[in-house]
């Protein structure tokens, strides 16, 4: 009871702190699931052709070439796709795991093990993120010093939809950033 | 305590309740010592990507001979944006590692330096884990280029500016692992202490 009060976040008992917390955790990793799911789908089905007029000499009629851009032509974008995947599955493994891990026993070790693949988790998210969205703003802006064309004036559609991918996956890794936190905040409580 | 009991006996990856005083000293220690790493670590990644400079002449396909490109981090502003980030881990780890300092001098109020380290340790574990995502996945493209959208390698005429970014980004690499046992070790501490 003593370490209780020296942990000085403000809050009085255990029991139903727990119950919210432990609500909390299982709707944080419910809503993780959803928006990596949903990042990993938006962009995996992310295509788009077009047919591009290509003009020669000014004698020819317009050459007309069709281009397609699909996600799985960048490496950055099937990292992220990779990477949403593995926290969407883990994020239901772990929502499973903890809704179980309840009454009976309430095993600690499971809890210390989610918390460190949680960690990891949140990691692999962020760095997911940073990839796609280097690869994105290279895209968007092109890289004039290395000759780099952008591409997002061509296939417009096919970017607004790489960006709410993006953005998707941001707000994932940001509600694993919260369960992790929490984690840690809830451990020193939850061992009773 | 009673009924703690046979759960503290089923938790073979911690310390046991009775060694926790000392487990808690030597683990501020290695608290320490990691954070000094983690301020190394950032620091060195910041230094080798600054340096990375090079101009070359006549090496890159599509530039006419004679002519001579330069290739700097700030080129690009993923690198842009890997500079800032581990800057800001390298004062991060500075500033905690002065105050792990303190947790070791006063351990009475250690619990709530550990919660403080937990949290913002896992805040910039996403910065520094983006910022790595961020410069790999431009470097990788410099390396290998993409057929697909026309995005033409570079590393071969860049060598040592390429050889310069993978060093850095080996680095932030090891940084976001010392910043993972970084918080395993505050959730560690934080168990050891309150249950004591």
């Amino acid at each position: 009871m003593d370490g209780q009060r020296k942990a000085g976040f403000g809050v009085s008992d255990g029991s139903e702190t727990t119950t919210m917390a432990r609500f909390c955790d299982l709707i944080l990793r419910f809503v993780a699931m959803i928006l990596t799911l949903a990042a990993a789908v938006v962009i995996g089905v992310d295509k788009q052709a077009k047919t591009v007029s290509l003009q020669l000499t000014a004698a020819l009629p317009p050459l007309r070439i069709p281009v397609t851009a699909r996600w799985h032509y960048s490496s950055a974008f099937v990292y992220f796709v990779v990477v949403n995947a593995i926290a969407c599955s883990y994020a239901a493994f772990s929502l499973v795991l903890s809704a179980v891990n309840k009454g009976k026993g309430r095993r600690s070790f499971i809890r210390s093990a989610i918390t460190v693949m949680d960690l990891l988790t949140v990691a692999l998210l962020f760095s997911g993120f940073g990839a796609a969205a280097a690869v994105g703003v290279i895209g968007l802006k092109g890289n004039s010093h290395l000759n780099w064309n952008k591409i997002c004036d061509v296939f417009g559609r096919f970017c607004g939809q790489g960006a709410a991918s993006l953005l998707l996956s941001l707000l994932g890794a940001t509600s694993f950033l919260s369960l992790a936190v929490l984690s840690a905040l809830r451990l020193p409580r939850g061992s009773n | 305590m009673a009924s703690a009991e046979p759960e503290s006996a089923k938790e073979a990856p911690l310390p046991p309740p009775s060694t926790a005083p000392r487990g808690g000293v030597n683990l501020s220690l290695v608290d320490f010592g990691l954070r000094f790493v983690l301020f190394a670590a950032a620091v060195s990644s910041v230094v080798v990507i600054v340096t990375s400079k090079q101009t070359v002449v006549g090496k890159l396909r599509g530039v006419p001979p004679g002519f001579p490109v330069q290739a700097k981090f700030d080129h690009s502003p993923a690198f842009i944006y890997f500079v800032a980030a581990l800057s800001v881990t390298a004062l991060y780890g500075l500033v905690t590692a002065l105050a792990s300092v303190s947790v070791i001098a006063k351990p009475n109020l250690s619990t709530k330096f550990l919660l403080h380290f937990a949290v913002w340790d896992t805040l910039i574990l996403g910065v520094v884990a983006s910022a790595t995502g961020a410069a790999g996945g431009v470097a990788y493209i410099g390396l290998k280029g993409n057929s697909h959208v026309r995005w033409d390698k570079v590393c071969y005429a860049f060598d040592k500016f390429c050889r310069h970014i993978g060093g850095a980004l080996a680095a932030s690499l090891f940084a976001s692992v010392v910043l993972v046992l970084l918080i395993w070790i505050s959730i560690i501490s934080l168990h050891a202490r309150i249950r004591k």
